[in-house]
């Protein structure tokens, strides 16, 4: 037994050896890092220096806000979203399924910047869909790209766009579980349609839901691709910056790695407090 | 309580016509057993009967109104179904409730049927669990709670036991029989096993292929089958069929001798064969049935047959001879145990059998 467990190790090295180098070390080094004051040369250990920082920084608490908005605003819109776009494509009445279901997951798989680039322009002040759309209507134009609130609701409404079709195809995929001979059953036992989502649909599908609200708050505590290339870097005036955002620039544009370290582990603390707090809250009762 | 009247109800998947025009009146409190084998649309009847289904012809009336067009809610039935369908989420005692609950109906009386229902079926201690942690007849007991709560006009049960294991479905079916005594209701009841409908039914439905082939009394059934299937499929073990050649007339019947077994002559006689099946010809091909319990010994019976032994089964008071003819027919003879040969070729004869001929049908 001892020899087959050395032979399958034998043939994992290679991949263990990369994940170590590439995942765990740079997760070990990171958190070292964030200890670290790195403007100055060579780099010393001070850990009130990058943590002590975070406290106190405004830019900080300002992308903390704005992904918390985010979160707060979005996640439940996309989720709510997701599930009638799940219930509609779970309707017999529902031709062509195939096309739609195809059509509600293509955003996930269309190039992050190809569709950034559409939805500024679709946004456009002068020539943008959007902005005609709402002329036509009589309403005024929106400068979405000037103004904070609505840069931060055009944030929420790419990121909706993108990922309610993937949620709902998750969220058709649990529904289409719940054995249909439950409904029946309620069926003959007199509860609406509408009764029979709320009492038996909902609480059913709730694992499914906590799932997808776990993968949408990760992502959203991560938010990057779309306030770095749709309201150009967090635009107008860090309106728009979230944590990834701040520790892009951090990292990356300052080379202050040891403050991004300490910004990339609160990001993944909150994430995982949230989540948490997410399953004690939807917990199952004993 | 109520009467369920069939008239020609057809049902249609698209082109395919699963349900061939079946007429049936069920008489207010009795207790109905749809049989046959997989495929032969009980459960569809059923399902049409509950509102589950549209029924593509014909009409269906629960206690004497048209129901063609009315919501499965609206019918005054109650169903149990295969897979218990109960409310995972939910305790037994809001599994039973929760119809109740969701129509409005006042608390004092919902309480009052849900107890009375823990009561009838002994679950009063298990209020507080969820079906994931009832055993299997325990989910069953629940799923007809639910059903008696709602204290329907008629039961309907689709193959309810058929999830049990052996032993828990000899129980569950004392206690459904026990059900329907206490309650009086019609109940409607699918399966495909032939014991499950020979024990509950006042009276049972045989069908194949979208067809009914009989309604009957269970004995009736048993005693006088109408064709060849329902001779086969009611009684375990199966009736044996013996292929025969009509050899002569015997008024009121006919002589058949069995298929290379020259010396093997039945006397038949035949007063009740319908008119358009007629008495058949000399020499035409006819099938003899026979129960494995009427062979008898040799010289007991109206004619005596050789067949070699392979295989005997020993169930204690009673053994089953699985035997073949010289025509290599395959044949279960039953025997008392006690009166088991020990020879590989025996002779038994034929105290009673049944005559179809070559379509099946039954010539009496």
């Amino acid at each position: 037994m001892r020899n087959r467990n050395a032979t399958a190790y034998r043939f994992l090295t290679p991949y263990l050896l990369i994940f170590a180098i590439f995942w765990v070390w740079p997760i070990i080094s990171s958190f070292m890092i964030s200890f670290q004051a790195t403007r100055t040369v060579p780099w010393r250990f001070a850990p009130s220096f990058n943590w002590g920082r975070l406290i106190g920084d405004p830019a900080f608490f300002n992308a903390l806000k704005n992904t918390l908005l985010i979160l707060v605003i979005q996640v439940p819109v996309m989720i709510s979203l997701a599930l009638v776009m799940a219930v509609l494509l779970n309707s017999p009445l529902l031709k062509a399924r195939g096309l739609y279901r195809f059509a509600f997951f293509a955003p996930v798989v269309v190039g992050e910047v190809a569709y950034s680039a559409v939805f500024r322009l679709m946004f456009n002040l002068d020539f943008g869909i959007i902005n005609k759309l709402l002329n036509s209507v009589g309403l005024p134009k929106i400068d979405w790209f000037s103004n904070v609130t609505p840069a931060m609701a055009l944030i929420m409404i790419a990121v909706t766009w993108r990922w309610a079709g993937y949620n709902a195809i998750i969220l058709l995929a649990g529904m289409q579980s719940i054995p249909e001979d439950v409904y029946e059953a309620a069926t003959l036992d007199r509860v609406s349609k509408l009764k029979q989502f709320f009492y038996i649909t909902l609480p059913l599908l709730k694992p499914v839901i906590v799932f997808c609200l776990v993968l949408s708050i990760i992502g959203t505590m991560q938010l990057f691709t779309e306030p770095f290339l749709i309201t150009e870097r967090g635009g107008p005036g860090g309106g728009t910056e979230t944590l990834g955002l701040l520790l892009y620039r951090q990292g990356f544009r300052s080379l202050n790695f040891g403050y991004a370290s300490a910004v990339a582990y609160t990001m993944a603390g909150l994430a995982i407090a949230i989540t948490l707090a997410q399953l004690w809250l939807t917990r199952e009762p004993k | 309580m109520a009467t369920v009247t069939l008239t020609n109800v057809v049902k249609r998947f698209g082109v395919f016509e699963v349900v061939h025009g079946a007429s049936m009146d069920i008489k207010d409190g009795e207790f109905v057993v749809f049989v046959g084998p997989s495929g032969c649309g009980k459960s569809t009847l059923l399902r049409m009967i509950a509102g589950l289904e549209d029924i593509s012809g014909g009409e269906i009336a629960i206690g004497g109104k048209v129901v063609n067009d009315v919501e499965a809610a609206d019918r005054g039935i109650a169903m149990v179904f295969q897979s218990y369908a109960l409310y995972p989420h939910m305790s037994v005692e809001q599994n039973l409730s929760f119809g109740l609950r969701m129509t409005g109906n006042p608390k004092a009386d919902t309480e009052r049927r849900v107890k009375r229902a823990a009561e009838i079926l002994r679950i009063s201690e298990l209020m507080d669990r969820r079906p994931k942690k009832l055993s299997g007849g325990q989910r069953q007991r629940v799923a007809i709670g639910r059903a008696i709560v709602r204290e329907p006009q008629v039961f309907l049960f689709d193959e309810p036991l058929s999830n049990l294991d052996a032993e828990l479905r000899v129980q569950m079916r004392v206690e459904i029989s026990r059900l329907h005594k206490e309650l009086g209701t019609t109940m409607i009841y699918v399966t495909h096993d032939q014991t499950e409908a020979m024990t509950l039914a006042d009276r049972i439905v045989v069908m194949r292929a979208g067809h009914i082939e009989q309604i009957g009394q269970p004995l009736d059934l048993y005693d006088n089958p109408d064709n060849q299937f329902v001779a086969g499929f009611v009684g375990s073990p199966k009736m044996n069929f013996i292929k025969g050649r009509v050899v002569g007339h015997d008024a009121p019947g006919v002589v058949v001798e069995l298929a290379g077994q020259e010396k093997t002559r039945i006397t038949q006689p035949l007063t009740g064969t319908a008119p358009e099946i007629g008495s058949p010809k000399i020499g035409s091909k006819v099938i003899v049935g026979v129960r494995p319990e009427h062979f008898g010994n040799a010289g007991e019976g109206d004619a005596d047959l050789v067949v070699a032994i392979d295989v005997i089964e020993h169930l204690g008071g009673t053994s089953f001879l699985y035997a073949r003819t010289a025509n290599g027919d395959d044949v279960v003879i039953q025997r008392d145990a006690a009166k088991v040969p020990d020879t590989s070729e025996i002779t038994v004869s034929i105290r009673k059998s049944y005559l179809f001929d070559e379509k099946g049908l039954r010539l009496r």
